[in-house]
């Protein structure tokens, strides 16, 4: 209410700024945040790309540099300093953590969209079926995944991990993504029962469109935000829960991730010894990861619902 | 003495590509006790203008001259005041009673407690005896019992939900009520009752009385000065007979002649048939009877729709009285509970695909919602040649192209001015007219028309009729009608049936059934007509409750046929 009081009487003031920020939203895909967030996260795979073409990516071995050497300009505890040919140190198995970034970074986001794409697209099936076909096929949908919300997630990779011993990254996504598809189910369900009842659907019905051309063609297109919003939320998850496992030991033993690296630095006392680059470096990388995510959803919300922009 | 003094002001909204004026110099004065109506389309700034004295406009509206006054508060620029003064005059002094009740009651709250909470804003502690007395006879005023005050809004009805709000917007006697549209939502019956009662609740604490609406038949009952707006300007004002009898303004005379009457020639003129030559009956109804758990939608109705010549066949009743659900039977949408729908012999809830193929193509329909007809991810034409492609029609794109252009310029709409739009960028009207060009361009044998006129802005509600009886007469589709607007039924169609709680009260040829009533029911739905007549009165609120009484009282479930016509025979059995 307070919102409406000072703005009925005043002349807003308009500011040449303020209009170009109106001006903005004529098209909404030019949304800061969304701009931001889609930058960092470029800025990663870039760095993955870039890594691998200039970068000696050997220098993940064990054994392949000398130990615990800090990133340039710092010193460590022995009094040595950085060298420019480990710029951003090195770990205590004498790998070069440039190196490991370069390779386990992309491999971490790679988990987190693997997973998330696999999770939305039975999702989306799913939540097409029961909201459109309704009926027993509902029921089950609906009840199954009410029932898989409800089980920790982390509980079960867990023992799923640790008996499959090493897994490939493909097969660990694939893992997540069995814990990925409830939600998306839910909110597609929920959208097409208000959609299933909405004019234009009625008027696919009347025009003898069939099931497969009213979901896909009709229905779907006016669903992308939500679809977008929620894949971009479950690569968050996915990564956190991958990441989740790394640290614990679980996951992928011989390639390297952002995880992994924290979970070795943390296995071989590298908090005590104030090898910060060690779990510092990653976890950075992991933080501007999910600000980078976060930012695109939040854009995207911005886009699907007007609302939400302000000047 | 004037309660309320507009002194020329204008609104503006400054958006990012240049300011647009909602309003522009508007002056006027509301009478203490008076009531002023504010008529025009959609867009005319008729909200926007009685927002600016509540101070309430959507942001980032604001007034960019002029001055309010209201009385009580003596010299003082209501615009001027600031934001604490302001919220202390909001309901005190001036009470807006918004245009969907369904939405603007808190869902959890109990009605008494909605009711305290303004009390409480305003006067501060109050005993809580005190609030109960206070909340009882305001709820009392506008006809409730007092014990709806115990109950929650999913509890009530739309009309007793839009009471409760006039409750809750004279509980402190303000010196003036705004009235957005309040009935806009009801049924005729619900409106004439809600409208009684808001009169008589103003008069008895003497407040002044905005009524914001589009509906002339509604203004002529209800105001005694009206203001006609049209694009942000005041085109007309004076008093209701004056503006009525001896209208000014093209756009007032427009707007007057836009309320069909009953009675009369038809402002259709019958063009002679297009005979299909397709003997034999067309749609059945074999004592459909349709059930949603306990309720009985539809109570067993069988009819038989000849298809040689094409008519158009009105259903008429209130919400709830089943003829929608008559509809989506029709359509196939929904399974009759008992009973069996068939078209052209096949039953049509047992059709193979390639039946059901041809069913689609021959039944096609018109809905109430023009704005929800479209997918807003498509440009129009996509709802206009997808079933033309669909159906076998199309002899290749050019051919679609062709009919598209041929079927917008049968409804009068330029279809360079439509075509290859998304539907956001068109008026209301253009794309009900261009859902009626998709019907034209299937050529179906029936239309089911739903409620087709009653979202559209009133000036351009006949035109639309006129586009669905040509598509009778000049293309020889049979219509069924489905409308809850006696006088539009009144005048479009060949045969009437009134639909009371799922069944046929009273059927017949319209100058029959609507221009001489016999049924109770049929009578009700007539006299809350607002007319646009001043000597034709609406009557009190007393004698709309002994209307309803004597439905009440029984005698409603017999039919009342009121004559035959060749190729439609109804038969009700029990």
């Amino acid at each position: 209410m307070t919102t409406h009081n000072t703005a009925g009487v005043a002349k807003p003031d308009l500011t040449a700024r303020q209009i170009r920020r109106m001006k903005r939203f004529d098209n909404p895909w030019r949304n800061p945040k969304l701009i931001w967030g889609a930058g960092l996260m470029l800025g990663i795979v870039t760095l993955g790309i870039l890594g691998r073409l200039f970068w000696n990516t050997d220098l993940v071995f064990t054994g392949s540099a000398p130990l615990k050497l800090p990133p340039i300009g710092f010193e460590n505890l022995r009094g040595q300093s950085g060298q420019a040919g480990f710029p951003l140190g090195t770990d205590g198995a004498g790998r070069d953590l440039l190196a490991l970034i370069v390779i386990g970074a992309p491999n971490s986001l790679f988990v987190g969209l693997l997973a998330s794409v696999i999770g939305m697209s039975i999702g989306i099936f799913l939540g097409f079926s029961a909201g459109f076909l309704g009926g027993r096929k509902d029921d089950t949908i609906r009840i199954l995944s009410d029932v898989m919300i409800t089980i920790p997630p982390l509980l079960i990779l867990v023992v799923f991990q640790a008996a499959f011993g090493d897994v490939s990254l493909t097969l660990m996504a694939i893992l997540i993504a069995a814990f990925m598809w409830q939600s998306p189910t839910r909110l597609i369900r929920a959208q097409v029962l208000s959609m299933r009842e909405s004019g234009y659907v009625q008027m696919a019905r009347l025009s003898g469109a069939s099931t497969m051309h009213i979901m896909f063609r009709e229905m779907m297109p006016n669903l992308v935000p939500y679809l977008f919003g929620s894949f971009i939320a479950n690569v968050t998850t996915a990564i956190v829960t991958a990441v989740g496992l790394e640290v614990l030991g679980l996951g992928p033993q011989r390639i390297p991730t952002l995880g992994r690296i924290i979970y070795e630095a943390i296995n071989s006392g590298a908090l005590i010894q104030n090898l910060w680059w060690w779990w510092g470096l990653p976890t950075i990388l992991l933080g501007l990861m999910f600000i980078g995510l976060l930012l695109i959803n939040l854009g995207l919300d911005e886009v699907s619902n007007p609302r939400l922009r302000k000047l | 003495m004037t309660i309320l003094d507009i002194n020329n002001i204008s609104i503006d909204f400054p958006t990012s590509k240049g300011v647009v004026h909602a309003v522009s110099n508007f002056s006027l004065s509301v009478p203490q006790g008076r009531r002023v109506g504010f008529i025009g389309e959609s867009g005319s700034g008729k909200t926007t203008t009685a927002l600016a004295a509540m101070r309430m406009l959507a942001a980032p509206g604001y007034v960019s001259e002029g001055e309010i006054h209201l009385h009580s508060l003596g010299d003082t620029n209501v615009l001027k005041l600031s934001d604490d003064e302001m919220r202390r005059v909001r309901l005190k002094k001036i009470a807006y009673i918004p245009q969907g009740a369904m939405n603007s009651l808190n869902p959890v709250m109990r009605i008494e407690n909605q009711i305290w909470d303004g009390i409480v804003a305003h006067e501060g502690r109050v005993e809580q005896g005190e609030l109960e007395r206070r909340s009882r006879t305001v709820l009392e005023s506008v006809g409730l019992p007092a014990s709806v005050g115990q109950l929650y809004p999913h509890e009530l009805s739309g009309g007793m939900k839009q009471r409760v709000c006039i409750a809750i917007g004279v509980c402190l006697k303000p010196d003036l009520l705004i009235a957005d549209e309040p009935t806009s939502a009801l049924d005729v019956i619900t409106q004439r009752q809600v409208m009684q009662t808001l009169r008589e609740v103003q008069e008895t604490i003497g407040a002044g009385l905005i009524l914001i609406g589009h509906d002339m038949g509604l203004m002529a009952q209800s105001v005694d000065d009206l203001a006609v707006m049209k694009l942000g300007k005041l085109v007309e004002y004076g008093t209701v007979r004056q503006i009525i009898e001896d209208p000014q303004h093209g756009y007032t005379r427009q707007l007057i002649s836009s309320v069909p009457l009953v009675g009369g020639e038809s402002f259709i003129k019958s063009a002679p048939a297009v005979l299909r030559g397709e003997a034999g009956p067309l749609l059945e109804f074999d004592r459909v009877t349709k059930r949603y758990g306990e309720i009985t939608a539809l109570h067993p109705l069988s009819f038989s729709l000849d298809g040689e010549q094409p008519k158009i066949i009105s259903v008429v009743g209130q919400s709830g009285s089943g003829k929608s659900t008559m509809g989506s039977l029709m359509l196939g949408f929904t399974a009759p509970s008992e009973g069996r729908v068939t078209f052209r012999g096949k039953d049509i809830n047992r059709l193979s695909t390639q039946d059901s193929l041809t069913f689609r193509k021959d039944v096609q329909a018109v809905f109430q919602d023009p704005y929800a007809c479209f997918n807003p991810f498509y440009r129009v034409d996509h709802a206009l040649s997808f079933p033309f492609k669909r159906f076998g029609l199309s002899k290749g794109s050019a051919h679609t192209r062709k009919a598209m252009e041929d079927a917008c310029h049968a409804v009068g709409l330029d279809p360079t001015l439509v075509l290859r739009r998304y539907p956001h960028q068109l008026s209301g009207g253009q794309r009900q007219r261009l859902i009626v060009a998709r019907a034209l361009m299937l050529s179906p044998k029936l239309l089911i028309a739903d409620e087709p006129v009653s979202m559209v802005d009133a000036s351009l509600r006949a035109t639309i009729l006129k586009n669905i009886h040509d598509l009778k007469d000049k293309h020889g589709i049979s219509i069924l009608y489905i409308t809850h607007d006696l006088a539009t039924a009144y005048h479009v169609s060949d045969y009437v049936m009134v639909l009371y709680h799922g069944r046929v009260v009273e059927a017949g040829p319209p100058k029959e059934v609507i221009g001489a009533p016999q049924h109770p029911y049929t009578r009700l739905l007539i006299d809350s007509i607002p007319w646009p007549d001043l000597d034709r009165d609406w009557g009190s609120a007393e004698e709309a409750q002994k209307g309803l009484e004597a439905l009440a009282e029984g005698k409603a479930a017999d039919t009342v046929f009121r004559g035959d016509i060749p190729g439609f025979d109804l038969s009700v059995r029990a």
